[in-house]
């Protein structure tokens, strides 16, 4: 990884990049933000047409469990990825397999998971926080570019391409398995497995961008940028790369700013992306041209 | 005109669904003849939706439901409502190219498939309507749109859910229009879901009426109106 980042101290050593890319954890933040903040905002897309916001942020939640129980399992302080991936995977499959069985509304369900998954984070993190360094901690929970190692990077690349190709592979199926049932049926697919597919995919991208974004702030760039992008989009293929755009944007430009002040990544992402949220709804008569959302401001 | 009339095209044996204990559908036996209109109504809560979804294998049963395809062996299918947020910007083009392909809708070549799906919308006279937002259509423009998807492929039968709701009377008209058209025309058989009297005896060429049992099965020529909806009102 040191050539990658040797590029980058080089262009910033000769004006080409900010002067705070020569410190390492900066180029490996932007890295992670170019990686993942696209993936995002396409994901957000498909979890804004099916109304899963807050399915992401009990995924989100469930990750301080997931920390605390790979911690308890003897995993590394900084690689806690089986407990951290194995229980946000169990939860997501969970709350899907009960919306499947019960006709419980989605909402009820994740309220019940995620009044869960908060009470025994609480537990697993007081546990915990009493014999680990909490900085691990407050890093999933609000994003720390300090805390984001190499391992991170890779494991964040690698499930990016993953969760990437099975996204574009399976996109039109999503949706259109988000529209009716029995309709999906009728076109021969499998709208449960797909149901299970998304989820996971969606656990996957979450819990890659966690020690970018933060536990607490995840929802912001599933939601926010794919929400922007809803008020001016014509159609669908304008919502997936507007909301990539948006994604993209906050996730780079949040990374330097953080970089820059003495706040955590996440937090300044958030807000970028809801600065950009609100330009998209001032510039909406303007940008949005026969778009479903043309009401009045 | 394609198949063959007078010979049964679906044949439902015996066919039983519960659901968490409750009978919904008990003893259904029906045919259904190649080439006709049929219309499955019923009170609401009879259990015609989910007869509907035990044709699609949506719905465990028992009994047997037997098609006896000749052609495409492929069931089109009219849903009454789309489940997702109508704000999404999701345009007739989109909705039928996400029908149509597989390469991502935000990846595909637009140009080249626009031209299918246009002369698919001409179908059902929604050409039209190609770069609305499906959020934003009518009823009846919406039903034409739903319509058009399920004609491609070509479908031996045509199943459709209550394709008169929220459709106001001249939309009704240019629908059963268009239904009549696509059985004379290209000879595909039609099974629909329908609470309306008059659309029925309009378009239908036998029906038949169910709660949880069938207490009505036959043509539509000479079916009394006052005798099914008074049996309705008794069940």
């Amino acid at each position: 990884m040191d050539f990658i980042y040797d590029i980058f101290k080089n262009w910033a050593a000769q004006g080409y990049l900010p002067s705070i890319f020569e410190h390492t954890f900066m180029v490996r933040g932007l890295l992670a933000a170019l990686i993942i903040g696209p993936l995002l905002g396409a994901v957000g897309t498909v979890v804004v047409t099916k109304k899963l916001s807050f399915f992401t942020q009990t995924i989100g939640n469930a990750a301080m469990s997931g920390v605390a129980i790979g911690l308890l399992l003897g995993e590394p302080v900084d690689g806690t990825y089986a407990g951290l991936y194995g229980f946000c995977l169990i939860v997501a499959l969970l709350m899907t397999f009960v919306k499947n069985r019960t006709r419980l509304a989605n909402d009820t369900i994740i309220g019940v998971v995620l009044a869960q998954v908060l009470g025994l984070g609480i537990i697993l993190m007081i546990v915990v926080t009493s014999q680990f360094n909490i900085h691990q901690v407050e890093g999933i929970l609000f994003g720390s570019l300090i805390t984001l190692n190499d391992q991170d990077l890779i494991a964040l690349t690698v499930a990016s391409v993953i969760v990437g190709i099975l996204f574009a592979f399976n996109f039109n199926r999503f949706m259109l398995a988000s529209f009716n049932r029995t309709l999906a049926k009728a076109r021969g697919l499998s709208p449960v497995f797909l149901e299970y597919l998304f989820v996971t995919l969606m656990t996957v991208v979450v819990v890659s961008s966690l020690k970018l974004i933060g536990a607490l702030l995840v929802l912001v760039l599933i939601v926010v940028p794919a929400a922007g992008a809803q008020l001016v989009a014509p159609n669908l293929r304008w919502f997936v790369w507007l909301s990539i755009l948006f994604s993209t944007i906050s996730t780079a430009s949040g990374l330097l700013l953080s970089g820059r002040l003495p706040v955590p990544s996440g937090a300044v992402i958030a807000l970028v992306s809801s600065i950009l949220f609100y330009g998209a709804l001032i510039l909406r008569p303007l940008l949005s041209r026969g778009g479903p959302n043309q009401g009045e401001i | 005109m394609c198949g063959t009339d007078g010979h049964n095209l679906l044949e439902i044996e015996d066919l039983s669904v519960s659901l968490r204990g409750n009978r919904i559908l008990e003893d259904i036996n029906l045919q259904i003849k190649r080439g006709h209109i049929h219309a499955l109504t019923g009170p609401n809560g009879a259990g015609k939706t989910t007869l509907m979804r035990s044709l699609m294998g949506g719905m465990p049963h028992k009994g047997t439901i037997r098609f006896l395809f000749q052609e495409s062996n492929r069931v089109g299918y009219v849903p009454q409502f789309l489940e997702f947020d109508h704000s999404v910007p999701i345009t007739v083009f989109d909705f039928l190219f996400l029908m149509l392909k597989k390469m991502p809708v935000f990846l595909g070549r637009r140009r080249t498939v626009r031209k299918k799906i246009e002369e698919l919308l001409a179908a059902t006279d929604c050409s039209h309507l190609i770069d609305r937002c499906v959020g934003q259509l009518s009823g009846g423009e919406f039903r034409r749109v739903l319509l058009a998807q399920a004609l491609s492929p070509k479908p031996e039968l045509l199943l459709l859910d209550e394709p008169a709701s929220n459709i106001d009377e001249v939309g009704i008209r240019h629908f059963e229009e268009m239904l009549i058209n696509l059985k004379n025309e290209q000879g595909i058989t039609i099974l629909m879901v329908c609470h309306s009297m008059n659309m029925i005896s309009r378009v239908c060429d036998a029906v038949t009426a169910v709660n949880r049992t069938i207490f009505y099965d036959g043509p539509t020529k000479g079916m009394d109106h006052a005798d099914l909806l008074q049996q309705y009102t008794f069940l």
